[in-house]
């Protein structure tokens, strides 16, 4: 017996098992993360059933059925396995106060799924469940009863949806112009101001403009105010499931759904709709609800920047220190201290970029080029820019290191042949070792991109913000707004998972969030990984 | 008498210029108490009035101070960017302490803050323009401490509260409440441990906390710190023995307020709109916006319509829409005059 173990242990057979199982125990990890997300993220977009509930005591519950518990402590003979109970979204904020409503299941009398149940997505206080009453234009009735009703109302959700749109287009994009030329101008005439030249007739010209700009305003406002009031032009009594009457402007109904009345098809149909909402949308009540398209841009906007911003410094620097440094003790330190800078947390390069970047340079900057907007800080505030850089910063020992090992794989052979061929040493590097090099400095940008998407602490303090008015790019010259706040969607989980009151009904937004931020960086990195073969196949051919 | 005690405690917390102001908001009996929490329609005074536009509001509005009110301020703006589409908002909300240092640097116009300012805070703002900072009360957050929902749990003092949260026991409790049995719970629940949950020490609510329940006292080690308040909520969803604290607003089905009384012995109530503002709740506070006004000057035309916003129809509505409680007309009457 002793034996065959012994054989066993010198085979290096059990060094492999470990091996193996390390592996098998990493990934299962992985995938547990990426499951559990997907189960409750992608769950999220489903058009769930309603289940309508008789109590013992009369009373009546609508919703959806979110999950079920053994009530602890409760075996009795009657329950040995003890009594359950089950979680419902009720919605009805408004009139229930909450969104969630546990129900013990022995005291449901009946339960069933009515066809006829309507479930409204709101644009305030969450979902409302429940059944149409009547549909009126002003003191006019149009339509009573709940299939009446229905009928009537879908063709009013789509007009009022379209209403939205061209609302939405009127501030965003017309009124966004005036504003920003307003804005322009008051800053021109400010900036005159500050010269001593506030009596030419360039401040008059400016203010006349102003007025005119302020005249145009005024006239989309009206168009404004008589698109809202064509929203609440149409409105519906619905009412709960035990009697309880709301009335509502059709305009605050997003949409309105049977969802027990649908095929799978639409069911499946419906599911990307509503994916396809969340990824384009802007952020309603807070960003609890709507979409998260800006977040997602913010996101992808900032790591580019960063990328952009990485990637040289990065290079030169391990160039210079794998090639033209004389290797001995100072090389050697300035090494040990890059490594380490990849151990520093995150939160240090956050408070280090508030402090220089934000304080130092953009107050510095903000004093020099935009005395007019003060104290109003243009630069001298967090922005995408300034967060981008400190990331950049963050992950510049990532970029040197791989850099660094990229170039000390490219054979001596090589700089030596270059060099005996006549080429100068630029040459050679340029021409021959960044070549060779590339596989490796690309790898240190997909390391970089990897971790600084996921990155969230440093960015609190140097400008990502819960809302933000404007995208940082947009087709105002110089179409890059590096100055601007910006919104992400690590900042996003952080937020609304442990910041938004109502937690539980903000919950799958969470998941959702998450869900998609995984999928930003695996996209992330994937198109730095085809960036790297593109690249390589390219410089093997010439390299032929 | 109880309601003298609280207009005493008020006093402490509301401005010098509030301090009437706030013993006046006592002073409006809203009825008996033990209405539904559901009922939001209740909370709406029909006195509120409508919000009424007017010409020449634009430009930017900074505010910086707040987490607690920052998903309120963010409601606020974007209901006020419907009013007024040329304004833009940008809210940042870090915490209370972060709303001095920009009112007093001018990069914000308007500070929320969950508590007052400090003595500190104030004269370094004293120092710059010669003159105090204002602070307007916009909104009413009673301080719920949250149970798991099937706690039994009837009612704590705030002595049994102290004693449960502190190592210190300032309000004199005779036993650390470190399990539910010495709340007063038996069978199944006598021997399961209390499991704390509170927040972290950069928070406002913990200040508040520490201040109005422990006296000042030490935190016990063992309390979890939660990096939010919804945080808090979710541990005690998840623990059975849980017991925490946070605002009123992130109640959810998964935990249970508990009605506190100001005394062992005394009466207990639940953190209501009706309990707090009659002053019968015990950790009911303001919430407030802090703003940069000279003596005798009028506020920036954006800053007061804002303001005007907040107090109208619209926005005290979104304070309940938020789960906060709102202000009676009477007392935004008092507040909307004091600021002429």
């Amino acid at each position: 017996m002793p034996d065959r173990i012994k054989k066993f242990l010198d085979s290096g057979a059990l060094f492999i098992w470990f091996c193996g199982t390390a592996v098998a125990a990493s990934l299962l990890m992985v995938g547990g993360v990426l499951l559990l997300i997907m189960i409750n993220g992608l769950g999220f977009f489903w058009p769930h059933a309603l289940v309508e509930m008789t109590l013992s005591d009369g009373t009546r519950v609508l919703g959806e059925l979110k999950s079920e518990e053994v009530i602890p402590y409760s075996e009795t003979p009657e329950f040995p396995k003890g009594k359950t109970r089950v979680r419902l979204k009720v919605g009805n904020r408004d009139l229930y106060g909450l969104d969630f409503r546990w129900v013990d299941t022995d005291r449901i009398a009946s339960a069933d799924s009515p066809k006829d149940a309507v479930a409204f997505e709101r644009r305030e206080w969450g979902n409302f469940y429940g059944r149409i009453r009547e549909v009126s234009r002003g003191e006019d009735i149009v339509a009573t009863g709940n299939q009446e009703g229905w009928q009537a109302l879908q063709p009013l959700i789509g007009r009022a949806n379209d209403l939205h749109e061209e609302i939405e287009h009127l501030q965003r994009d017309v009124i966004g112009d005036i504003n920003y030329e307003i804005e322009g101008t008051r800053l021109r005439i400010r900036e005159l101001e500050l010269h001593g030249r506030s009596q030419t007739p360039e401040v008059t010209e400016l203010q006349a403009a102003t007025k005119q700009l302020e005249s145009r305003y005024h006239k989309h406002v009206e168009t404004l105010r008589a698109l809202s009031r064509q929203l609440d032009e149409y409105s519906v009594v619905l009412v709960e499931t035990n009697g309880s009457e709301k009335r509502l402007a059709v305009g605050q109904i997003v949409k309105a759904l049977r969802p027990n009345d649908m095929s799978l098809i639409e069911k499946i149909l419906r599911y990307f709709i509503n994916f396809w909402s969340v990824l384009s949308e802007e952020p309603r009540e807070a960003n609890t609800e709507g979409g998260i398209f800006p977040a997602i841009f913010g996101t992808v906007m900032m790591v580019l920047i960063m990328s952009v911003a990485v990637v040289p410094f990065g290079v030169l620097a391990a160039f210079y220190l794998r090639e033209y440094a004389r290797q001995g003790l100072i090389v050697r330190v300035i090494r040990i201290a890059v490594n380490n800078l990849a151990g520093v947390p995150s939160i240090v390069f956050g408070v280090f970029g508030l402090g220089f970047f934000v304080y130092a340079v953009g107050g510095t900057i903000d004093n020099l080029f935009y005395p007019e907007a003060l104290p109003t800080p243009t630069f001298g505030t967090g922005g995408i820019l300034w967060a981008s850089f400190t990331l950049a910063l963050l992950t510049v020992p990532v970029v040197i290191v791989s850099t660094e090992e990229g170039l000390s794989a490219v054979p001596q052979e090589y700089r030596e042949g270059s060099l005996a061929l006549g080429a100068t040493k630029f040459e050679s590097m340029l021409r021959v070792i960044l070549p060779s090099a590339l596989p490796g400095i690309l790898t240190g940008l997909i390391l970089a991109v990897a971790r600084a998407t996921g990155e969230v602490a440093p960015l609190m303090l140097t400008g990502v913000v819960k809302l933000a008015p404007a995208l940082p790019l947009d087709h105002h010259f110089p179409f890059l707004h590096f100055e601007r706040k910006f919104m992400h969607l690590g900042f996003h989980i952080f937020d609304v998972g442990f910041q938004s009151p109502n937690v539980e009904a903000a919950k799958p937004m969470v998941y959702v969030t998450t869900l998609i931020l995984v999928m930003v960086v695996i996209g992330l990195n994937l198109s730095a990984v085809a960036l790297r073969n593109y690249m390589q196949k390219k410089f093997k051919a010439s390299a032929v | 008498m109880r309601r003298f005690a609280f207009a005493n405690v008020t006093s402490r917390f509301c401005g010098n210029r509030i301090v009437f102001l706030c013993s006046f908001f006592l002073a409006i009996s809203i009825g008996s108490s033990n209405q539904s929490w559901a009922a939001s329609e209740s909370m709406v005074d029909p006195a509120w009035k409508d919000y009424r536009q007017v010409s020449g509001v634009s430009g930017n509005l900074n505010s910086i101070g707040s987490d607690t009110l920052n998903n309120l301020m963010t409601l606020w703006a974007e209901g006020f960017r419907r009013e007024y589409p040329n304004v833009k908002i940008q809210i940042e909300g870090k915490g209370s302490s972060t709303a001095p240092p920009a009112l007093i640097e001018g990069t914000a116009q308007v500070g929320p803050m969950s508590r007052q300012m400090k003595a500190k805070e104030m004269d370094k703002f004293e120092a710059k323009f010669g003159y105090k900072a204002t602070s307007v009360p916009v909104a009413v957050d009673a301080l719920a401490v949250y149970v798991n929902k099937d706690n039994p749990v009837k009612c704590m003092s705030m002595e049994e509260v102290d004693a449960a949260f502190s190592k210190t026991r300032r309000r004199g409790h005779a036993v650390d409440i470190d399990a539910w049995g010495k709340a007063g719970l038996d069978g199944n629940w006598k021997r399961t441990r209390v499991s704390l949950y509170g927040r972290n020490s950069a928070s406002g609510t913990y200040g508040y906390f520490k201040k109005k329940v422990l006296k000042k006292g030490d935190y016990k080690d063992e309390v979890k710190e939660q990096p939010g308040s919804a945080s808090v909520v979710q541990g005690v969803t998840e623990d059975r023995g849980g017991l925490g604290y946070s605002g009123i607003g992130y109640r959810t089905s998964g935990v249970r307020a508990i009605p506190l009384s100001a005394k062992s012995g005394a009466g207990c109530f639940d953190p209501t709109f009706a309990n707090s503002s009659a002053g019968k709740y015990p950790l009911a506070r303001f919430l407030y916006l802090y703003v940069n006004k000279a003596p005798g000057k009028p506020l920036p035309p954006l800053v007061e319509e804002f303001l005007k916003y907040v107090y109208s129809k619209a926005g005290q509505k979104i304070v309940i829409k938020d789960g906060y409680f709102p202000l009676p007309q009477t007392v935004i009457t008092k507040i909307l005059g004091d600021m002429q």
